[in-house]
């Protein structure tokens, strides 16, 4: 029996010097969420998180940011993330976010949702120049949040070598999908594998608009995924991996198409733009050339994708972030970032000087004309991520169902 | 009962097979990963089974060192682990000689509780974790890397285990001599238990060095990264930076070689605290 | 702390009585460890109840008066919920299902083996061969799970070793394929690419009886392969501590008795190891449903979901898509899972304890 009050004692005295220790700690304050006392003038210290696509991209954010931080007299740390999406989500809930940070197009209904982002775009100069199609992807509840950096589109890759080698000329290049199966087998039947596609709705998804379907209809509120177009579209890019005619990345022992693409383990790859500073720095040997994707049913289609420069409601330093992505979008500086790592200017009155700096890359700038975004609503990323899965199990699964569990859960998400 | 009949140099022989077989499969892994980081990546990704290098290169480690934030993360790691360790060594000592040897109120709840806080599986506690550090406002700092992991239970365990086992009479000359309880404990008791506190650090070392799943949920900063986090980051990287085995082998290798030895040197204690670990079961 | 507090306590107190004192020195060498683990293991429980109550999206403290409370919907939406959330929980949970029924049994017989093995009198270099086969499980696991991605690449050491044998190696880390579909298909009992709709109709949980029949993935087979390898060397030292406490004697009157080697292993060594054999299970069982970090690593639940765990699907929730309530409520759900195996293990082990008494008296 003494033991036991004893042991009651003990537990007590135990939890009252937790709960005291608990209410010491500072974080139980209720103020936390207010604004931060602004510092709207003089030198800040902005805090830069980006999701780089490699060491060139990396280099040029920090000589542009080392530049900005020297006239303004501010101090600028650019800090290339791992995981852009778990650092952020991680920085948010510990209340340190960076000040301006990368936001993907499809994470920036997230983002904006739950009041991380500031929606300062129509602050800047010139904001009607970015293209129409872009503001709308970073445009939530009617706010133009955040100045989208640059985008890139899908186009076809082709390795020029392997295609002469394979007895293929200038007129073989598929333009349909009809020639693309046909070539594809010509090429099967030499004996290398003819397209290496990514094993998510990034890639796959292009076939998708091509066949005149998407995920969600044009005002992202409706789920339209169990369509008669998406099925013929996954149907066909089904056929083409039974076939072999296409193998996922990882099937050739690559992390992604361009890497295939770069080893010679695929003649030809559906990548966006940035292959071209991936295939420079890694396969410098590889000739290639770059094709529009082959039109589908309904014509041409391709995706677009785009990061935009977001900046944290949280930051002490609005003011002087907003100078930063000022200086980050102006024509110039998206010129020194597309020679840079391969990127296309967000501002339309870039576009000259790009197609005039770059004429091969003709067929990315062409696929802004017809190119579908990324689907722009909260909640979406498991919906979508779960998509991806039905797409690296479509050779052995049925297309109907992974399109009519992609509707369920679509629906689901968007309410 | 060594006399040699043909059957019993039949199964001699059998048995010897066998566990050369094995010491293959259990070793055979580590000489690849070693060789591998000394070869050209074409040379890795067509001979990988190969344990000779050929062309040999230390590209691989040149590249670690030079393109990746490896020496920062050594650095982290070595900081983390020392500060661990200590850490773990003398609270755990002081909290197991108390558990055993001062009779003071509650020691019994104290006991179980310890216990208790051993049976709860650490993953259930990884979300938890994060909050409570983001709480405090400790998330993503150093703090946040270390003070979590300077005491555990396991450890308390151990200790108490070990000072049970000292005679008591050493201690009642002690204090007959005059010796306060923190004398007659940190000149008297620690220094018999040195092969408990051997032990003691060599098990809080090896979890310290290699421990990963905390440092994901208590940092996210790269400066804070420690070497295996820094590994982990470095093989899921991100887009366009391709295979390059070589280079993570040998950051693997890296990571590798401090645990490989001391448990060259200190195998028998290494041996004995797999044991005792077991028997908190 | 640890430098001033027992100085105080070791004061020839005035007036204090000893038992005071002994209390008072008692606290204070513990209260490094009380306090550390109940702001870092306590605390984080009772925090995390809260939060798995409610939906707060990661955003300021969760303990402002905005968070929303949800009640248990967090917990319900993993069971009876038709959507992802039940979707994603259940197939994690058929993973890791498989992944413990194999690996347990594998590491235990394994590690007893090679105990068997160590243990016998008549072999010599016992020492080298103990550190051998130990050595893997003290290393990192995020180093030995990079030379695994390395030796299971599609080029890769296994592959190779394979083809030696003429045999054409799956691609290890692409493979979604369930061992088990394979196995039905390979005995010509169900064609993998059609199967019969009694299976694909229903099931429990919002996944299919196929879905539930898939056994472990292609993928989920390297790390199998991975942990039996790690985990054998620290149990098989468990089993020889056992075994060397156990008497020549009782072996040489097995001897002696004409009983032959499997008989004595049988009748003799078995049942001695009884309470060893139960103990290793017990730990493989709590290790293996907590397995993370070659998840983290190796696949992060690639390919098709096949390697998610609901330890990583946990993290994936509350850190990958703000989704703190869900993150923890998975981990507490796993928390039971754990608990509840354990509680049965212990249950069959009491079971045992008065034979085990009687014997070593």
């Amino acid at each position: 029996m003494k033991n036991r009050t004893v042991r009651t004692a003990a537990l007590g005295a135990a939890c009252a010097a937790l709960l005291a220790s608990a209410a010491c700690g500072s974080g139980f304050d209720d103020d936390k969420a207010a604004a931060p006392a602004q510092q709207s003038s003089g030198p800040a210290e902005l805090q830069i998180l980006i999701g780089s696509s490699g060491d060139a991209e990396t280099t040029a954010v920090k000589d542009a940011a080392a530049a900005w931080a020297q006239k303004s007299g501010s101090k600028a740390t650019v800090t290339p993330a791992q995981d852009l999406a778990q650092q952020l989500g991680q920085a948010f809930a510990g209340d340190n976010p960076p000040d301006v940070f990368y936001v993907d197009a499809s994470r920036f209904a997230d983002y904006a949702s739950v009041g991380a982002l500031e929606p300062y775009a129509d602050k800047l100069s010139g904001a009607s120049d970015f293209y129409p199609s872009l503001r709308t992807t970073f445009t939530y509840d009617g706010k133009f949040y955040c100045a989208p950096k640059d985008f890139s589109t899908l186009a076809l890759v082709i390795n020029d070598d392997l295609w002469a080698k394979a007895g293929l000329g200038e007129g073989d290049v598929p333009t349909t999908w009809d020639q693309l199966k046909a070539v594809s087998e010509k090429l099967k039947a030499k004996g290398v594998t003819p397209l290496a596609i990514g094993d998510t709705r990034d890639r796959v998804g292009a076939f998708l608009v091509q066949a005149g379907g998407w995920i969600t209809s044009p005002d992202g509120k409706q789920a339209t995924a169990d369509t008669p177009e998406n099925l013929k579209a996954l149907q066909y890019v089904q056929s083409l991996l039974k076939d072999k005619l296409a193998q996922f990345p990882s099937q050739l022992d690559a992390g992604w198409g361009g890497e295939a693409f770069g080893k010679g383990k695929a003649v030809m790859t559906i990548e966006g733009n940035w292959i071209k500073g991936a295939l420079k720095a890694d396969f410098p040997d590889v000739k290639y050339s770059v094709h529009e994707l082959p039109a589908g049913p309904k014509g041409k289609g391709t995706l677009s994708f785009t990061n935009c420069w977001g900046i944290s409601s949280k930051s002490k330093y609005k003011q002087q972030a907003i100078d930063f992505v000022e200086a980050m979008t102006t024509v110039d500086q998206q010129m020194a970032f597309a020679k840079a790592f391969g990127v296309m200017p967000s501002r339309q009155s870039a576009k000259d000087a790009y197609t005039k700096e770059f004429p091969a890359d003709g067929p990315f700038v062409n696929g802004a004309d017809y190119a579908q975004g990324p689907v722009n609503a909260p909640k979406m990323d498991s919906v979508l991520a779960d998509f991806d899965t039905g797409i690296q199990k479509l050779t052995s699964s049925d297309p109907k169902a992974l399109l009519e569990r992609l509707q369920k859960n679509t629906q689901a998400a968007l309410g | 009962m060594k006399r040699r009949d043909p059957r019993s140099l039949a199964s001699t022989f059998a048995g010897y097979f066998v566990l050369v077989f094995f010491a293959l499969v259990f070793l055979y892994p580590f000489v690849i990963q070693v060789a591998n980081s000394f070869k050209t990546e074409p040379d890795a990704a067509a001979n990988a089974l190969s344990p000779i290098p050929h062309p040999f290169t230390t590209s691989g480690y040149e590249k670690v060192f030079l393109n990746t934030d490896l020496p920062l993360w050594l650095g982290n790691s070595v900081l983390v682990t020392i500060l661990v360790t200590a850490g773990r060594v003398l609270l755990c000592s002081m909290a197991g000689y108390a558990l055993a040897r001062i009779r003071f109120r509650g020691r019994k709840a104290l006991f179980s509780a310890v216990i208790g806080v051993m049976a709860v599986p650490p993953v259930v506690l990884f979300v938890p974790k994060f909050l409570v550090l983001n709480q405090f406002g400790l998330y993503d700092s150093y703090t946040a890397l270390i003070l979590p992991l300077i005491v555990d239970a396991a450890g308390v365990f151990i200790m108490k285990q070990f000072f049970e086992s000292v005679p008591v009479s050493v201690e009642e000359a002690a204090r007959i001599d005059g010796a306060g309880v923190w004398r007659t404990f940190w000149s008297v008791v620690l220094p018999m238990a040195r092969p408990a506190l051997i032990t003691l650090t060599i098990i809080s070392f090896q979890g310290s060095w290699n421990e990963f799943a905390h440092t994901l949920v208590a940092v996210q900063s790269p400066e804070l990264f420690t070497l295996p986090r820094g590994i982990a980051d470095l093989v899921s990287g991100s887009l366009g930076k391709g295979t390059q085995y070589p280079l993570k082998l040998g950051a693997a290798v890296l990571a590798t070689i401090p645990v490989a030895v001391i448990f060259v040197v200190f195998q028998r204690y290494f041996v004995r605290g797999a044991n005792e670990g077991a028997e908190k079961g | 702390m640890a430098d001033t507090a027992p100085a105080r306590a070791t004061r020839p107190g005035p007036r204090l009585s000893a038992a005071v004192r002994e209390n008072i020195a008692g606290w204070l060498f513990v209260a490094p460890v009380v306090v550390i683990l109940g702001l870092f293991m306590l605390l984080p429980i009772l925090m995390a109840m809260w939060v798995s109550l409610t939906d707060w999206n990661g955003q300021g403290s969760p303990f402002r008066s905005g968070v929303p409370f949800v009640g248990t919907e967090n917990y319900t939406r993993l069971f009876t919920e038709d959507g992802l959330a039940r979707q994603d929980f259940m197939t994690s949970v058929r993973n890791n299902f498989y992944y413990v029924a194999i690996v347990v049994p594998a590491q235990t017989v394994l590690a007893l083996g090679l105990a068997l093995i160590v243990n016998a009198r008549m072999l010599k270099g016992k020492t080298f061969f103990r550190a051998a086969f130990f050595f893997p499980s003290v290393t990192s696991s995020v180093a030995i799970s990079v030379v695994f991605l390395f030796i299971f690449a599609n080029s890769g050491a296994v592959t190779s070793l394979l083809k030696l044998f003429g045999i054409d190696g799956p691609q290890w880390f692409s493979d979604s394929r369930g061992v088990l579909h394979l196995l039905l298909g390979g005995l010509g009992l169900v064609d993998p690419a059609d199967p019969p709709a009694a299976l694909t109709d229903g099931g429990p949980f919002g996944l299919s009886w196929w879905e539930w029949l898939s056994g472990p993935s292609v993928a989920m087979c390297t790390i199998i392969m991975l942990v039996v390898w790690t985990t054998s060397g620290t149990f098989m030292l468990m089993f020889l501590a056992a075994l060397q406490d156990i008497p020549v004697t009782l072996e040489e009157a097995g001897m002696l008795d004409g009983a032959g080697r499997w008989q004595r292993f049988r009748h003799i060594t078995l049942p001695l190891l009884k309470p060893t054999l139960f103990l290793v299970l017990t730990l493989g069982l709590i290790a293996t449903w907590q397995v993370f970090d070659q998840v983290y690593v190796m696949s992060q639940g690639n390919p098709a979901k096949t390697t998610l765990t609901p330890a990583f699907l946990s993290y994936q929730t509350a850190f990958r898509s703000f989704e703190y309530g869900s993150g923890t409520a998975i981990s507490f759900v796993l928390f039971a899972i754990i608990v509840v195996l354990a509680l049965v293990q212990r249950w069959i082990m009491r079971d045992r304890d008065p034979a085990r008494r009687t014997r070593r008296s």
